[in-house]
């Protein structure tokens, strides 16, 4: 019987604490920011930042020192490409130069004095590309562009100087007699914004909890009397009861705000899109528990509400790295490996690009799910220690308050 | 005389508190010293490699002849691409590059070796993952090469038996050449490119977050009244004082990013390096400026610090360095000249990074310098905010 009493009192002591948490939830601005605010404006804002996805017709700049029919139709030929724009045309490579330097072009292509003789001639001709490394893109866009171009311009030469190909096919054979093709795959466009946007998303979760949840405990630290994490209430005598009561009602509107986020925006703004939603919700769930419970971990260390933001902030970007994102995973040594495993977003992310831009089965996305529910169990773990400490500390801290106080009484009277 | 003497004493005062508060709170060296460090060191360690290097890559052999194997060998020689493994068919490669064991993979067709002889034109593929842009683009950019020496190879044994010189051959297959200039990074390193401006941006990030922070605190604890009086109740006192530590130790945070950078690790840098450390302290002063701004029109800590932080945040994209502003949509580019570190980007791109002389910059300079003198505009309105605000939670 009293068993059965205490496992009730358990429950209505874990819901009483989810009341409370929920109380702060919906009426805390600062926490009400992070919960709502961001998730619902920053990935619109991502959006808008990349919205076209590449960088075309990079602003060029042509010296052309031949002047014959021949490299004018070069020049007009590399003004169709996707990734040069002919904007200027300038006599010597100083102008050209001091155009990059105005930043009126970011490229300079130079086609030499003897082009077209040399091509006439049947010997090799060399055009200069200065591309503007400040910006890797414009590098990467006229590079592409003019070595596109070079092949075209290949085929043509090669099929009007050859005399021994007697039919179409013969040609293209001599000039091609294997052909190779770089088929770009879940990206086809090369896109920038559905590049990062995915694993932007998933870091948005994990930053937005962690500063609710470090907000709402600096508060509750501040409203309490003796500066402690654990009010003395009635309800709150159990680290499970609080670890649980919170977590339930950080994890209920997590379920709804990370629903957004992977799913109305991707599908807001045309992204990729290859997940079931019962698959996103298979990572989705583990991934917010794990930030929950590591947030919780982590509030413990939160003495005032406002440090959270200076402590959470900055960690976005290099995160982000972590996960293999920005610079391929291959290429991340083992020590920042296991820096990496300590933080949800780097399977969380890992997972969501596989499930929804690489259109991976569960069955692939196993690692990431274990990780992500070892890390659930791990923080959860830490988390319920960590409130069991708080509890003593301000049992403890009550006590020598009321001693001090009996100790200030006795001494007036 | 005296009213100086009065001034400067107010200034110490003011300044003798800050101080206080510095050593006190260890939120304030954790931000201001340990962080910024770690994110310097963060940053430089996890790209030592400068280009990443070889990216696992998988082999779809469906031919399995000499012929496959040389070009098989060929790849294997390249310096980017590290041939992982060997699939027995598509799915199981698709497979692989799904669970992103793997960056791409390369399809040698069945009757390779025999099409080639029978001259029917056989099809190599090779298959990326776009969706990591930079490994996609390296692994694309090793593949146009084997391309190009795939055919070559073969074009050659060809000519060489119609007896062709090898000069002649290499005019056949490559008429026009490409001679290659990136300015101001030659050596293509990731490193030099992506610290030189995330470094920075961190560090603004800092700024940006501590000024709200350490203004909005005076609130919080309830010392903005102190404060007022040992300013003599003069606002500029007050936040001179107030700031001058801050600006001391994040100039040399930046001082020191800048030497880690170009001195120990050796990036190139174009310009003079007091040049460089000018650049560096005003954007220090710029980023404090707008802070102090921000926190002026909203004097509640928690919604400064927010804005705060959405902007550091942006400042990330809307630099420019990884997506170029042009590229964006027209309206940001107007927006763009609203952040600081947009304004320190174009510098650092057109001063350090390509070494233009100044005046190009001009500009840039110029905006850059006016968020030191925007708290200006929000003097009166601080002066009430610490003299009868309360703190909000």
């Amino acid at each position: 019987m009293n068993i059965f009493r205490n496992i009730l009192q358990a429950i209505y002591d874990t819901g009483k604490v989810f009341m409370d948490e929920m109380k702060i939830v919906l009426t805390d601005s600062g926490v009400i920011i992070f919960f709502f605010v961001v998730p619902l404006l920053y990935p619109i804002l991502y959006s808008w930042l990349y919205n076209n996805e590449t960088a075309r017709d990079i602003p060029t700049a042509v010296i052309d020192y031949c002047h014959t029919p021949m490299s004018r139709d070069y020049i007009r030929r590399m003004d169709a490409t996707s990734g040069i724009d002919v904007k200027y045309h300038c006599n010597s490579l100083e102008e050209g130069k001091e155009l990059m330097m105005q930043q009126k072009c970011h490229a300079l292509v130079t086609i030499p004095s003897t082009f077209s003789a040399d091509i006439i001639g049947g010997r090799q001709t060399t055009v200069g590309l200065y591309a503007d490394m400040s910006g890797m893109l414009y590098y990467k866009a006229t590079m592409t562009s003019l070595t596109d171009l070079n092949v075209d311009m290949w085929e043509k030469i090669q099929i009007s100087k050859q005399h021994t190909n007697y039919t179409s096919r013969d040609e293209e054979l001599s000039v091609h007699p294997l052909t190779f093709e770089a088929v770009p795959l879940f990206n086809p466009a090369g896109g920038y914004g559905s590049f990062l946007l995915p694993a932007v998303l998933m870091l948005i979760i994990q930053q937005t909890l962690l500063l609710g949840i470090g907000l709402s405990a600096g508060t509750i630290r501040e409203n309490n009397r003796y500066g402690t994490l654990v009010p003395l209430l009635r309800h709150y005598t159990g680290s499970l009861r609080i670890v649980f009561g919170k977590a339930l009602c950080y994890f209920m509107v997590y379920l709804l705000t990370s629903t957004y986020i992977t799913m109305v925006v991707p599908n807001m703004f045309h992204f990729i899109q290859f997940a079931s939603f019962a698959s996103i919700m298979t990572i989705l769930v583990p991934y917010v528990l794990a930030c929950t419970f590591l947030g919780l971990t982590i509030s413990s260390l939160i003495r005032y509400r406002e440090n959270v933001i200076l402590i959470i902030v900055f960690t976005s970007v290099p995160l982000l790295f972590l996960s293999g994102v920005s610079w391929p995973e291959s290429s991340i040594h083992g020590s920042w490996k296991a820096v990496s495993a300590l933080f949800p977003s780097t399977f969380g992310i890992n997972a969501f690009i596989k499930l929804n831009s690489l259109g991976a089965s569960l069955a692939d996305v196993r690692y990431e799910f274990r990780a992500l529910w070892i890390q659930t169990l791990f923080y959860f773990l830490i988390s319920a220690f960590v409130y069991w400490r708080q509890i003593e500390v301000s049992i403890h801290t009550r006590s020598l308050n009321a001693y001090q106080r009996a100790l200030r009484r006795r001494g007036k009277l | 005389m005296k009213k100086i003497k009065e001034i400067l004493g107010a200034f110490l005062d003011v300044l003798g508190l800050e101080l206080h508060n510095l050593s006190y709170y260890p939120i304030y060296w954790c931000c201001m010293v340990v962080l910024p460090l770690l994110v310097i060191f963060f940053f430089t360690d996890i790209m030592q490699e400068e280009l990443p290097k070889n990216l696992p890559v998988g082999i779809v052999n469906l031919d399995n002849t000499t012929t496959s194997r040389k070009i098989i060998r060929k790849f294997d020689s390249f310096q980017l691409t590290d041939i992982k493994a060997f699939y027995p068919n598509v799915t199981e490669a698709r497979k692989a590059m799904q669970k992103n064991e793997i960056y791409g993979y390369l399809l040698l067709p069945k009757g390779l070796s025999e099409d080639l002889i029978g001259n029917r034109q056989p099809h190599v593929s090779f298959y990326y993952n776009n969706s990591i842009l930079l490994a996609g683009s390296l692994a694309y950019k090793e593949m146009r090469a084997i391309s190009t020496m795939g055919n070559s190879a073969y074009t050659l044994a060809k000519m060489q038996k119609m007896g062709y010189t090898d000069r002649d051959i290499m005019i056949f297959l490559q008429p026009i050449t490409i001679d290659e200039h990136p300015v101001g990074n030659p050596y293509l390193n990731y490193n030099a490119y992506l610290s030189g401006i995330i470094l920075p941006s961190c560090i603004a990030l800092f700024i940006f977050l501590m000024t709200a922070y350490s203004i909005g605190a005076e609130i919080k604890f309830g010392r903005s009244k102190t404060l007022m009086m040992k300013a003599h109740n003069s606002i500029l006192i007050a936040l001179t004082g107030k700031m001058l530590p801050h600006t001391i130790i994040f100039t040399l945070i930046i001082w020191f990013y800048q030497y880690w950078l170009y001195v120990h690790l050796g990036f190139p840098y174009e310009c003079p390096y007091w040049h460089m450390m000018f650049v560096g302290y005003l954007l220090v002063l710029a980023s404090q400026g707008l802070a102090i701004f921000i926190f002026g029109i909203m004097p509640s800590l928690r919604m400064s610090m927010s804005i705060c932080a959405l902007w550091g945040v942006l400042s990330f994209s809307i630099s420019g360095f990884t997506f170029p502003v042009d590229a964006m949509d027209p309206s940001l580019r107007l927006l763009s000249w609203l952040f600081p570190m947009r304004n320190y980007f174009m510098i650092y791109q057109i001063n350090i990074f390509h070494g233009y002389p100044m005046h190009y910059a001009f500009e840039y300079f110029v905006a850059l310098s006016a968020f030191i003198f925007l708290p200006i505009l929000v003097l009166k309105h601080i002066k009430k905010a610490l003299n009868e605000f309360e703190y909000i939670p």
